[in-house]
Order: structure tokens, then sequence, then C-alpha cells
């Protein structure tokens, strides 16, 4: 039971974690390098918060404005002028990554901080105690994939950013303003990219560097899921499942490039990964 | 030798006395910090081959440079010191990420794949190997890595000199390399992979070549610093390892060999100094510089350099003995039956059927979405998924890359010229006859073999007078020209034209249009030419092929097609009634 509760609530982080790269490799076709820092940035708006005296809470909403706003910013100034040099757009974006980690390292060291935790303490799942916050992660998960849906079904800016998907010469021609859906775009990843981050705090310990180890295993499952929200959720639960089954009975240093290793191969032999058409 | 390669041969002396002399001088933290240096110099170079060069953007060079440092600590830490030891050591340290380096080629190079693929594998092979040297305990040292194996006793002066002559051996090598035919290859990769595999060049295999090649190097440099650092640890075969690489490369200058290296040591050397006094703020400079750079100054630091202009007079052309002249007819070089494309529910080309003879030139002529160009692809690529069945020269291209269709026999000409953008006219039609040639990899042929039709292509549009000047400053109607030489070249059974004319002046047209016809009528080529223009079609063809909403709706004689009642609805425009 715990073994299920496991695989289903790792699964849940990592597409917690994918999601904001998912977002903007999706529209934008272009892989943010500065993912691993809007993490960190994210974790650390629970350290000012909570150092504030506010509850972690707080540092949700102030994730989301500062992932935003720092996501506008980087839009415009690095990655706009780089459209067409997609190799140097990740470039560019890793460049950023380090300034921001050198810039947290020197506001607040290199020392790992502790925040208190959004949710403490266990629930009994069936009889199996479980810890109430990889389920709450579930829950968010879960909210965020349907809210992914809804936005590219059920609203304006979704049915822009499908068109800039398809074909982004056509949707110009048609009147959309696609500089504004990657701009939206880019912020939108960002802003979850930092909420990610927010949610991580409890399991990974935070400090100026958390953020890489998380980068590629969310690279390799943006990479194989194209852009089907439904393709990233299967390949986190997938993958999920795999990284959980060989952290427990081979080694949990091993466990930590599962998916990164089974996402190339299944890349190499079927390109095309989970994404269908 | 040109007075360039003189001048470089004085520096390449003044540096090899600078490093074989730099021991008398130096303190001893100095050196150590060069000797560190230097290696660094020679991944940065490695970098600059697979990006800069050949358009492989790698985060991942510090694998096969922590793969043989590791190879050396394992082996003198489990085995002990000793000359054999040593031996034991240098030869797995360039064979172990040899097989490494393939093994990524492989999976990163393949018909389709993608840059930003490659890239990304090239990210996941670092942080593996570091999660198996974490994984490998006490056997690898783990977290604190491997330190007081026995290491060669040379003295820090001799290592310095060591690094210092291999750098140089290297850099030399890569900078005669690039600058030969064969590194014209590398180039031609970068700046337009598909035209490259249209040549016939088996691209991936060149990738995957040149990949295994430099992993050899770096697990070389790994073992030079394995031996000089007497410390390995996991950092060294890491990703932050692997894109500080980039760093150097991308500040020193890509694509120049020299700014590579120099950023390498000028960015290290200055790092030992500075990170003492500042440790963070000295990565924040360097983070901040290389964004800079990227959005800026794409050239790096080598761009402050003004490039010289090719002082080197262009190749002679000389023409090649056409063996090749035979008479038309014959049995079908092309045969094509049943051929359908679909893409899901949207049927291209269906029930496509066509033969082919040397010596003919078909055109195909249709309305705008008829299927023409798919038609090209289809004949071209044998792993575009279809159903029927194509065979060029006996041979079923089904599952056959383009470079292998190339290799049956058949040449093909975009509708957009395809050409190499940063070459000259005389490196493109170099190219195009690298599959009959091998190209050498240390100098450049002062001639180029030539078949009569491409020089007479040459001749009457004036290429042979721009023979030494840049591509991508030529006319429209040149190129296209330029192209129709290249694939001419190539010396192919079966030319594919995608509206070769298109955009040029009558002038143009009627020139290319005989060439064509001397092509196909007195030398037996046979040719498939897509074009719109019924009067040019009318002019030189013998065949015409009507293809109308992916159907093969006409076959004939020119007069009899041209004449027919369907062509005139399609052509004014009411074949839908």
């Amino acid at each position: 039971m715990a073994l299920l509760l496991d695989i289903a609530t790792t699964a849940a982080l990592l597409f917690i974690v994918a999601a904001g790269l998912f977002v903007i490799f999706g529209v934008l076709k272009i892989i943010n390098f500065a993912h691993a820092a809007w993490l960190t940035i994210g974790a650390y708006t629970t350290v000012v918060a909570t150092e504030m005296g506010l509850s972690p809470w707080v540092s949700l909403p102030l994730a989301v404005l500062l992932g935003g706003l720092l996501g506008a910013a980087t839009e415009a100034v690095i990655v706009r002028p780089l459209y067409r040099r997609p190799l140097d757009a990740i470039l560019a974006t890793w460049g950023l990554g380090v300034v921001i980690v050198q810039l947290i390292t020197l506001g607040f060291g290199r020392d790992m901080q502790m925040p208190p935790a959004l949710i403490t303490g266990t629930v009994d799942v069936l009889g199996t105690p479980y810890s109430s916050y990889r389920l709450f992660l579930l829950a968010a998960a879960v909210v965020m994939g349907l809210a992914f849906v809804l936005v590219l079904e059920r609203t304006r800016l979704g049915l822009n950013a499908q068109a800039v998907i398809m074909n982004e010469m056509l949707a110009r021609a048609l009147g959309i303003n696609t500089a504004r859906v990657r701009l939206i775009t880019f912020m939108l990843g960002s802003a979850i990219a930092a909420v990610a981050g927010v949610l991580l705090t409890p399991l990974s310990s935070v400090d100026p560097t958390m953020g890489i180890p998380w980068l590629i295993g969310a690279f390799m499952l943006v990479m194989v899921s194209g852009t089907s929200v439904t393709a990233l959720a299967l390949a986190c639960l997938c993958f999920g499942a795999a990284q959980v089954l060989v952290s427990t009975w081979v080694s949990p240093i091993l466990g930590s490039v599962t998916v990164a290793v089974l996402c190339a191969v299944m890349l190499r032999l079927h390109p095309k990964g989970f994404a269908r058409d | 030798m040109t007075r360039h390669g003189a001048g470089l041969a004085v520096l390449g002396a003044l540096a090899l006395a600078l490093v074989l002399l730099g021991p008398l001088f130096l303190d001893r933290f100095t050196l150590n910090v060069l000797t560190r240096s230097m290696i660094y110099a020679m991944m940065a170079i490695t970098v600059d081959l697979l990006w800069g060069y050949t358009g492989i953007l790698t985060f991942g060079q510090s694998a096969f440079f922590g793969a043989g440092a590791y190879a050396t600590a394992l082996v003198l830490t489990h085995a002990g010191g000793g000359v054999q030891n040593f031996a034991l050591a240098l030869v797995l340290s360039v064979v172990v990420p040899m097989a490494l380096a393939a093994m990524v080629g492989w999976l990163s190079f393949y018909h389709k794949s993608t840059p930003l693929y490659a890239s990304v594998i090239s990210l996941v092979v670092p942080i593996v190997l570091t999660q198996a040297i974490f994984a490998g305990g006490s056997f690898t040292g783990s977290s604190s890595g491997l330190v007081g194996y026995p290491t060669m006793k040379l003295g820090a002066g001799n290592y310095f000199r060591l690094a210092g002559v291999a750098l140089i051996l290297f850099a030399g090598l890569s900078w005669v390399i690039v600058r030969s035919d064969a590194g014209r290859l590398m180039v031609a990769i970068r700046d337009n992979p598909m035209r490259a595999a249209y040549l016939g060049i088996r691209t991936q295999r060149v990738q995957i070549l040149l990949m295994t090649a430099l992993g050899g190097i770096a697990g070389l440099s790994g073992f030079l610093y394995a031996n000089a650092g007497r410390i390995v640890a996991p950092e060294i075969a890491g990703f932050g390892f692997g894109t500080q690489m980039i760093v150097w490369t991308a500040l020193g200058g890509r694509a120049t060999i020299f700014g590579p290296a120099m950023g390498a040591i000028g960015i290290d050397w200055l790092g030992a100094q500075l990170s003492g006094a500042l440790p963070y703020l000295w990565q924040l400079v360097i983070g901040t510089l290389f964004v800079v750079m990227i959005l800026f100054m794409p050239r790096g630091l080598a761009g402050f350099i003004p490039r010289r202009k090719r002082a080197a007079a262009p190749p002679r052309l000389a023409v090649l003995p056409d063996d090749r002249i035979r008479k038309g007819g014959g049995d079908a070089l092309l045969s094509v039956s049943g051929l359908r494309k679909a893409y899901g529910h949207f049927v291209v080309l269906d029930g496509i059927g066509l033969e082919v003879r040397p010596g003919e030139l078909v055109s195909v002529v249709g309305p705008n979405g008829a299927g023409k160009t798919t038609f090209l692809r289809c004949l071209s690529d044998g792993t575009e998924a279809i159903e029927g069945r194509i065979m060029l020269a006996g041979q079923d291209i089904a599952g056959r890359p383009p470079e292998a269709v190339v290799a049956l026999g058949i040449g093909r000409k975009f509708q957009v010229a395809s050409v190499f953008e940063s070459m000259t006219v005389a490196e493109c039609l170099r190219l195009a006859r690298v599959t009959h040639e091998r190209p050498s990899l240390w100098r450049r042929a002062d001639s180029i073999g030539l078949p009569q039709a491409a020089l007479d292509i040459l001749a009457l549009t004036g290429l042979d007078q721009k023979l030494d000047q840049p591509v991508g400053g030529i006319s429209h109607g040149m190129r296209q020209s330029l192209e129709l030489a290249m694939v001419v070249a190539m010396q192919p059974r079966l030319i594919l034209l995608d509206e070769p004319t298109a955009g040029l002046t009558k002038a143009e047209r009627t020139l290319i249009g005989e060439v064509l016809k001397r092509l196909t009528h007195d030398q037996g080529y046979a040719a498939i030419l897509i074009e719109h223009d019924l009067d040019f079609v009318k002019e030189i063809s013998q065949r015409i092929v009507v293809l109308h909403q992916g159907r093969l709706v006409m076959d004939g004689p020119v007069d009899e097609v041209v004449n027919s009642d369907l062509v005139r609805s399609i052509y004014s425009g009411m074949a839908h009634e």
C-alpha cells in the first residue's frame, strides 16, 4: 500500500515540477534552463515569508507574483531576441539561472534553510499511516492538471495558445497577437515553476542549488510528452513508478537518474514518446 | 606554405617555447593552475569542434573527461603504480571514453533526430555518470573522490610542459583539420544538414565518429588531469563542469579553436586568482557576461579581432573524364507502383504509378497542392511512410534515408535553393563531390574535378568567376544555378528538380533548359521536373505527367497532354466542375 502511495505521490511531484517547463516548451518550443532557478526562488519565498513571521501559505501567492514578474522580464529581455536561435536560448536561460543562483547565494548564504512545512503529520489510508503532505501534493497535481485542460479548452488564451502551438505563422496571420501569447505563457510557466518550488520545500533541502537535481528529470518528461497534458501525466506516472521501484529495491542513488535514462532510451527507440499525433 | 600558415607556425613555435621555458620563471602555484587551465583548454577545443564547427551543442564532454580521469585513478588506486599499470591506465583512459562516446553518439544521432534531442542526451550522460560514481561506494570513492593513488613522478614543471605540448599539438591538429576539405564537412552539417544528407553525406556517421574521436581526446585530458592533479572527484564528470566548457567556448568565440582555448585558460586562471577573495561574485560576473555575450556577441571575444579576408586563390576547375555518356532507353531506372501517401485521413497521393528510363526528361505538372513536392520527397527519402513500391535502379528504396537513396543514384534539387550559407561557391562544389573523392583531413585540394555538364552550368551563369565568393552574397538566380550544378556534380542517374526556374529571368530559364536538354538527350541522365510554366515544359521535355488532387491523371507525350481538355481546364481553374 505504502508503495502504491509512494508511486502516486512521486508521480504527482514530478508532474508539479515539470508543469512550468511543459507550459513554456509546449508553446514556445524553447527549453527554459532557468527553470531550476525558478524552483529555487519559489522555495526561498517560503524562507522569506516564514522569517517575516507569516504563515508558509503566504508564500504561494508570493511565488506566483515573483515568478510571473521575473518570467515577464526574462521573456522580454533574454528569450525574445533568441527565438530564431533556439540552442542559444537554452544557453542564455542557463546563464540566467547561474546568475540567479549566485544572487541567492550572496543574499542568503550557501547554507541549507529549514522553513516550516505547509502541512505536517500523517493520515491513515486504509490502515496505512501516510504523510498528509504527500497526499496534499497528489491533490495539488490533480487540480493543476485539470486546470491546464480547462484553460486550454475553455479560455481564449488557451485557444490562442493552441493556435500558436499548431502553426504560429497562421495564428499570426489570423490576427492572434502571438508575441503576447508567448509573453503570457512564459509568465505562467515561470509562476507555476515558482509554486512548484514552494511545494518542494518540505521534501527537498532548500539551498541555492536545490533546483538542479530536479531539472533533468523535468526536461526529459517534457521531451517525451510533447504538447499533451495527458501524455505528461502518463509519463510522470510510468517513470515515477520506475523511479520508486528502483529506489526501493536497487539503490536510491540510481533511482534518481531512472527517469532521465528511461526517457532518453524511449526517445531514441520511439521518438514521439507518449505524444500521440 | 601560405603567409597565414607561416605566421601560425611562428606563433606555434613561440607558444611551444613559452610552455617549455615557463617552469623556469613561474612560481609553483601559477604552474599548477596553468597546467590545469591548459588541460581545460583542450576540453574547450573539443567543445568548439562539436558545437562551434559541427553545431552539436553538448553539455556532456565532462562525462568523457571524467571517465578518462576515473579510469586512470581507478587503475592506479586498485592495481598500484608501475609502468605496466600506467600504460594500462593510459589505454583505458582513451578506450573507455571512446566507447562511451560512441554509445552516446548512437543515442543522439539518427535519421530525423533533432539538435535539441542531442543536447538533452548530452545533459543526461554526465548526470548518470556522476550518480554511478556516487553509487560505486569505496571502489570509486563515492562523493569524496579518489586521492593518494600513485602518479607519474614528473614534477610540477614537467607536468606543465606536458600539458602545454599536448595542448599545442591538439590545437594545431584541430586547426589543420577544420581548414581541410574534411573540416568543411563538419561546417556543412552545421549549416544545412538536410542538404548534406542529400549530397550523400552520411551526416549521422560523421557526427558519431567525431564524437567518438573527441571522446578519446577528452579521456586523454582526463588521464593528464588525474596524474597532474593527483585527485579525482565526481564533479569533474558532472553537468556543471560540462556547462563551464560551454562558457569558455562561448566567451572565447566559437568556431575559432584559439578563442575557446584562450577562454578556458583566461577564465580558469582569473578564477583561481579571484575566487578566493570573491567566491560568489566571480561566478556572478561570469554568468552575467555569458548571457550578455550570447545575446549580443554570438562570436565571443574573438569577434573583436577583425576577420581576415581569404587571400588564398580559389581552386581550379577541372573536367572529369565523363565515361557515363550512354544511350537512352533500356530498362526503367525508376519504377513507382501503387504509391499512396497520407497524413492521417488526409490523402496527398494515391495510386501513383510511373516509370522513368535513362535519357528521359519527365515533367510533372499540376495545380498547387496536387502533391508534386510530396511526390519528390517520397522518391528521395525511403523512410517516408508510404504504401506501394518505389524501385530505383532495381533496388527497393523502402527504409533507406536520403543519403542511402542518393547512393543509389538520385540527386535532388529543392524548390528553394538549398546551399551552404557560410561557404564559398567553390566549397559548395567541392562538397558535392565528397562521396566520389574522399576529402583530405589535412589539406584543401587545389582543383575540383567536375563533370562537363556542371562546368557548363557554371560557365553559362558566370559562377565560375565567383568561385571564391561566399554563397550568402550571390543572387537568387545564381544560388539556383549553383544548387543545380552541385546536384549535377554528384553525377546522379536520376535528377529530381523542384521548380528550378521559379523566380529566374527569361535568359536564365532558357539556359537551364538548354543544360537539362543536353544532360538528358546527350548524356543519358534521367530527370523528373516539377514545373508550372507550360511553355518551358513544352520546350524541353518529351513526356508530361499530370498530377491532380493526389492522382496521376495523365501520362503521355507533350503535345497530347498539353492540348488535352483536362490540362486546359486545370490551368484555367475549372477543374472542380
